[in-house]
């Protein structure tokens, strides 16, 4: 159940301003500490927010991610990167 | 003895203040919530029952109460910078709060309490709408409708019950309102959202399929339906219908005498007078 690291990092982005600053800066080094698995990290890192979805994130809690522009995001970049998650539900 | 005298359910989507500031009240949005508000006036309520889903900004993630009661004298919102909202302080009934946290546990619903906390535009937004005035005390009862795993609407439904049962035993002859927050189909930021949209109603026949029991007053059916599968289905937010099933749980199987859709959006507008309240 490590979907709650992902969510704590979207929740302090839009709540911390010094971790939302450091994810700026650095996000890399900003995350090391959470407990996430791989697969959460090398998404997050890209700013993947389907595959976060997918693998249970939520995305009012991930919206923070392109609210804030981190990651490579924005509204629009968002919904790209959601548009797999969204064909994939669509199809199941 | 307290009683209910009107259950009112609102949505709450935080883009409606600017839309309606700039659109105007002859807008479909403040018409609606016009609608609600005039009813709510003329039902004269002591105090206001609150269901909502808290959207983050009043607790964390840590801990993440399932249910829980603010109790205090007032609180103030919004505090997720809502558009066209201004800082409002609201009244909160603290004696009342106490007294339904205690009667709560003795029921067997064990609250979580909050002694400070501050309120998001999930409560706002209603509010704002109807009763801007801010001059009914509220009772806030949080209820995660938002963040899996959430509540059965079942246990949602009784706890409604238990609290019209604690409300009837408040001291003082009190008009009590129950308000509920939330969506019924509703997606924001997730996958189930139109294809290019960043948030919006995935479910529309869902959402009419509420309103319709709901018409009908058929509320053991509603909760019947509202499995959390289903819920699911109907978007991230969805979870919020269960403000509404507690709110029912608290008024009874009435039919509403108000409740208009916004089908597209997911949602609805409804009022319900009570026996012993002030009809029209």
């Amino acid at each position: 159940m490590s979907t709650y690291a992902v969510h704590k990092v979207c929740w302090l982005v839009h709540h911390d301003p010094e971790f939302r600053e450091r994810m700026r800066q650095d996000p890399a080094t900003a995350i090391a500490d959470f407990r996430l698995t791989d697969e959460e990290q090398t998404a997050l890192l890209a700013g993947d927010v389907g595959s976060l979805a997918l693998m249970g994130a939520h995305g009012y809690l991930l919206g923070f991610l392109q609210r804030y522009r981190l990651l490579g995001l924005d509204r629009d970049r968002y919904l790209e990167h959601m548009r797999p998650a969204k064909l994939r539900a669509r199809s199941e | 003895m307290a009683r209910i005298v009107a259950g009112l359910g609102l949505p709450h989507s935080p883009g409606y203040p600017a839309l309606v500031a700039r659109e105007g009240p002859t807008s479909e949005t403040a018409q609606l919530y016009q609608e609600v508000a005039r009813r709510l006036d003329a039902a004269r309520p002591d105090l206001m029952v609150v269901f909502d889903s808290d959207h983050l900004n009043t607790f964390s993630l840590n801990p993440l109460p399932t249910l829980c009661i603010g109790v205090t004298n007032q609180t103030a919102g919004p505090n997720d910078g809502t558009p066209g909202v201004p800082q409002y302080i609201v009244p909160v009934a603290e004696e009342a709060a106490t007294d339904l946290l205690r009667f709560g546990l003795q029921a067997g619903f064990d609250f979580a309490t909050t002694y400070e906390f501050t309120l998001d535009h999930s409560i706002m937004v209603p509010l704002h709408f109807v009763r801007p005035q801010m001059d009914i005390p509220i009772v806030p009862i949080f209820i995660n409708g938002i963040v899996p795993p959430i509540p059965l609407a079942q246990r949602c439904h009784a706890l409604g019950q238990i609290v019209r049962q604690a409300v009837e035993t408040l001291p003082g002859d009190l008009s009590v309102a129950i308000l509920a927050s939330g969506d019924f189909s509703n997606d924001v930021g997730g996958m189930l959202a139109p294809l290019d949209e960043y948030s919006g109603s995935p479910d529309v026949a869902w959402a009419q399929h509420v309103v319709d029991l709901m018409r009908a007053g058929t509320v053991n059916q509603l909760v019947r339906a509202a499995t959390t599968p289903r819920m699911a289905r109907a978007g991230n937010v969805a979870g919020e219908l269960l403000n509404w099933i507690a709110m029912l749980g608290a008024i009874g199987d009435q039919r509403p005498e108000f409740l208009e859709p916004q089908a597209d959006e997911g949602h609805a507008y409804g009022f319900w007078y009570l026996d012993g309240g002030r009809h029209r």
